[in-house]
């Protein structure tokens, strides 16, 4: 794989179709040449991280779940937090694969395989979660629905049974949509690499030849799986807030949750799309395949979204105040001047203020801007998963009942490992699968 | 058996060569054509000569099952061990929609995963033994007659 001179380097559009389509191919491989120091250095301090998690989980697995910071009236903590973040990153990777599918919007090729990447790996990641936090995991399987050995059936009514079809059908449609996606570009693989890579190449390619007739069912299933994501997208992320909005407890047991849930849940994955591809961009010289143009728009998309929970963040309050619900008003008014006020605050600045500076368009222009915003949303938007969680649980009905919750070092440890699970898999993503969908860009040719 | 292959670098060209060869008489099923990347306007061009896909009918199908078994499922549960939770009616409708949506989805997607391997007739053994060059032309191949 030749990287093309500079001298020849012209804007893409400016090509014949043919030498478009060619240049296209060698400008997105560019990241699946041999790694560079950097890549190792990466994928090192990733794996650090995983293997800091899986310590800490395994001591929490031998001396039990003492080892976490909940406690009475806390029983949720980190773990939940992190469950209900990891859902909502994978959100963005069928909102750009998906949604903006139906849309016909041209600037999604440029980050709908990375998306969709990170979807099925969030997934993976936030399924943990709920292992992690039943403490005996071993019996994981207790979550199934499956009848125990007096043939009673798990609670059809419980929300958190939803969870597990919800979640559990996400995964799968996921994994289903990102692989059919990619069955072209394997079959370009196959056609580049030499060797055992190209023999797995060819096989899950399943001797894709390009005629008209595999065209045609490949764009069928792809039109009627955007269709299913779209809906599934919408109803995941509900039903995680139903996990809290069916309880009593003020501050969950609110009308407003699903879309706020499914609102934050879309900006937090979008926050992640800059985070990953702005230096991938850099580092694979991609600036000819994503362009600022690109960027700027999916800013446009992050600032939507970050209007959308800003006007959350004020109607929650204003329910609570307007319902002259004793627990509700002294819920929100313990939030912004209470124990976690600082948490509280800095999501307000993170996901609420910082975000509306994208109104000016210098900034949305500006990739290392785009960059560093996009940190504070992803740690604004976990501080807002942990605000809802853990602050409402403190703060409830009886003040002889409140409490107050700080992570352990276990749920620090294991949230960090989480991290590097996710990011080890994404690096191992990038140097094994195109990170672009290179038929996609290639039918802009002409 | 007699081929004749036609390769083209723009989709141009290539269109207007399809037509020409498709309207002088060339049975369809001899005619076999690959394209580098999916293309919509193209699509309605040799829709108009080829066969749509039935891949729809295993959506639907899938996604109708996913739904009756959803509700299947969580009534047939319930009124297999009639345990009141909560004070709530036995058969819930509200909550048990949620199950029968999540089916919905699952099983449509994967009757449609089906779907493409049966029409597509994926996965090609004799292709990933020995692979079709999937290049960045616009090919016509006619076999048999008109070639």
């Amino acid at each position: 794989m030749k990287k093309h001179d500079s001298a020849t380097s012209a804007s893409l559009h400016e090509l014949p179709p043919k030498a478009f389509r060619e240049r296209v191919e060698v400008e997105i491989l560019e990241s699946m040449r041999k790694p560079r120091p950097i890549y190792y250095i990466g994928l090192a301090i990733t794996v650090t991280m995983l293997i800091i998690g899986a310590v800490a989980w395994a001591i929490q697995i031998r001396r039990g779940m003492g080892m976490a910071g909940i406690n009475n009236p806390v029983g949720w903590g980190a773990y939940i937090t992190d469950f209900v973040f990891w859902v909502g990153i994978a959100h963005s990777g069928t909102l750009i694969s998906a949604i903006l599918y139906l849309f016909r919007s041209r600037f999604r090729s440029r980050f709908n395989r990375s998306a969709e990447a990170m979807t099925v790996f969030a997934v993976l990641t936030a399924g943990l979660f709920p292992l992690i936090h039943l403490g005996r995991v071993w019996f994981f399987y207790w979550l199934f629905p499956y009848p125990t050995q007096r043939y009673l059936w798990v609670n059809f009514r419980s929300p958190l049974v939803w969870d597990v079809f919800a979640v559990s059908t996400y995964l799968t449609v996921s994994v289903i949509f990102f692989y059919v996606g990619l069955i072209p570009d394997l079959a370009i693989m196959r056609r580049i690499k030499k060797g055992i890579p190209q023999k797995l190449y060819s096989i899950f390619s399943l001797g894709w030849t390009g005629s008209f007739r595999e065209w045609k069912h490949y764009n069928q299933i792809y039109k009627y799986l955007a269709a299913l994501a779209t809906p599934l997208v919408l109803s995941v992320h509900s039903v995680v807030s139903w996990d809290f909005a069916m309880g009593i407890i003020p501050g969950w047991h609110t009308t407003i949750f699903a879309p706020y849930f499914v609102a934050g849940a879309i900006f937090s994955g979008m926050a992640m799309v800059f985070t990953l591809t702005i230096p991938m961009r850099k580092m694979f010289r991609w600036e000819n395949v994503i362009t600022v143009d690109h960027y700027e728009k999916a800013a446009k998309l992050l600032l939507f979204t970050a209007m959308i929970v800003t006007y959350a963040y004020v109607v929650e309050f204003g329910l609570a105040m307007y319902s002259h619900n004793v627990f509700e008003k002294e819920q929100f008014i313990f939030r912004a001047i209470g124990d976690y006020k600082f948490t509280y605050w800095l999501m307000i600045f993170c996901n609420a203020v910082l975000p509306w500076t994208l109104f000016i368009k210098k900034l949305r222009r500006n990739l290392w801007y785009l960059w560093v915003l996009s940190f504070f949303v992803n740690i604004g938007m976990w501080l807002e998963r942990f605000n809802i969680v853990v602050i409402s649980l403190a703060h409830d009905f009886d003040p002889y009942a409140f409490g107050h919750y700080v992570p352990s070092a276990t749920e620090i440890a294991i949230t960090v490992g989480s991290f590097g699970w996710f990011l080890t898999w994404f690096l191992l993503f990038v140097k094994t699968l195109p990170a672009i969908a290179i038929t996609e860009v290639k039918e802009e040719a002409e | 058996m007699k081929k004749k292959v036609l390769t083209f670098d723009n989709k141009e060209d290539f269109l207007k060569e399809f037509k020409k060869i498709m309207e002088s008489g060339v049975p369809p099923q001899n005619v076999n054509v690959k394209l580098p990347n999916p293309d919509h306007e193209l699509d309605h061009e040799l829709e108009k000569y080829f066969k749509p896909s039935k891949l729809k009918f295993f959506t639907l199908g899938g996604g109708l099952t996913g739904c009756i078994s959803g509700f299947a499922l969580t009534i047939g549960t319930v009124l297999a061990w009639p345990l009141i939770t909560s004070g709530k009616p036995l058969i819930s409708i509200p909550p048990f929609i949620v199950i029968a949506f999540e089916l919905t989805i699952l099983f449509g997607a994967l009757a449609s995963l089906t779907g493409f391997f049966l029409l597509g007739r994926f996965p090609k053994i004799s292709k990933i033994i020995e692979p079709e060059e999937f290049g960045n032309e616009f090919v016509i191949e006619i076999e048999g007659e008109g070639a």
